[in-house]
């Protein structure tokens, strides 16, 4: 969309005020940038939005930050990446060591060693649902090629999980195993619809 | 532990998933291999993640501070910044091959062995904490919260603590 291109220095108090702001992990700070960027300054529609964020899911890293790198460079060129990083994540890093630092203070008292005890199993159960959220797209975006490609896709879930647990073998492994099933059989399926449709 | 070796492990991590939490897996892995960290470092360290601003992925920021302080937090921002920085190569790579099978397939394959390790690492951290009624309700009340969408991330964790504290 692109309206018109704010000055640098604009474009870092925003992306700024978003590193201070986000208190609440990655979904706070999607909705924020999606807010500030969308809704309130018109650089980008919700289409180039959304496949911004899809290219994102598929880059190596935190997609957040891939995501700021890209809308970055789309407003205001490279200088645009710089500030739109640095804005963001200057301050909320600082903000976090900041509180691991108050943490590591008083982390050995009673009261707060009983909190971790439940501190800790809400924070797995909040990882669950990430990782529910995560699967269930992977298993949704598999229907489009029928059954077969649910089954794999459940199997290659639960086989690696097994995988890590009984071998303990180095994790780039499994996933690398995985993605090359995955692939070869995706090729197969093209392969015999292809021919299927030549038939 | 050597700085540069954490460095790289970070950076590793990093380069081998796709979202904020997806260098779990592996950082647990090499990490606790060498007794650099424990279980308890990984469980604070993502609870801080989810609290503070910025994405779920700083969690790493906070595991470096406890590591080594100021200097692991550094060195652990630095190795999360490089490997997004291949957004602006996929980019353009991305939109001609998205729908190639094999390009589409082997994404998919390593983000769903990504969850599945992901979902083991989760157990070890709850049985860090020990497996039992209190944890595993706290857990369950904890998604029931989340699915509500009535409280924030950082109402859930701090009604874990209270929970945690009462019971």
């Amino acid at each position: 969309m692109n309206v018109e291109n704010p000055s640098i220095l604009r474009f870092a108090w925003i992306w700024l005020s978003l590193g201070f702001q986000s208190f609440g992990g990655g979904t706070a700070t999607l909705t924020l940038i999606h807010r500030a960027v969308v809704e309130q300054n018109n650089w980008l529609t919700d289409e180039e939005f959304a496949n911004d964020w899809a290219i994102c899911q598929i880059t190596p890293g935190i997609n957040l930050i891939a995501l700021t790198y890209l809308i970055g460079k789309r407003v205001c060129g490279v200088p645009g990446i710089i500030v739109a990083a640095a804005g963001l994540l200057v301050p909320a890093a600082t903000i976090t060591v900041l509180i691991t630092a108050l943490y590591a203070q008083i982390k050995h008292t009673p009261l707060v060693q009983q909190a971790l005890r439940g501190i800790i199993p809400a924070t797995v159960g909040l990882g669950f649902i990430s990782a529910f959220q995560m699967a269930k797209s992977l298993i949704n975006s598999d229907t489009a090629h029928g059954p077969g490609n649910i089954i794999i896709g459940m199997a290659l879930l639960v086989l690696s999980g097994l995988a890590f647990t009984i071998w303990h073998p180095e994790v780039v492994v499994v996933i690398l195993v995985a993605g090359a099933i995955c692939a070869l059989y995706h090729h197969l399926v093209a392969r015999s619809e292809n021919g299927s449709v030549t038939e | 532990m050597n700085p540069l070796l954490f460095f790289a492990i970070a950076l590793k991590a990093s380069l081998l998933s796709t979202s904020g939490f997806g260098n779990v897996p592996s950082l647990h892995h090499d990490l606790l291999a060498g007794h650099w960290a424990t279980e308890t470092d990984f469980g604070e360290a993502m609870a801080v993640g989810q609290i503070s601003p910025g994405p779920n992925g700083l969690w790493v920021v906070s595991l470096g501070y406890l590591m080594d302080g100021w200097r692991g937090s550094l060195l652990a921002l630095v190795a999360i910044t490089i490997p997004p920085i291949l957004v602006l190569l996929l980019e353009n790579l991305y939109r001609q091959v998205k729908h190639h099978p094999v390009v589409e397939g082997f994404i998919r394959g390593l983000s769903l062995a990504v969850v599945g390790v992901f979902v083991v690492v989760l157990f070890g951290l709850l049985n860090r904490v020990g497996i039992d009624l209190k944890s595993v309700g706290i857990s369950l009340g904890a998604m029931v919260l989340w699915a509500s969408r009535r409280v924030p991330v950082v109402g859930i964790l701090i009604l874990g603590g209270g929970a945690g504290i009462l019971f």
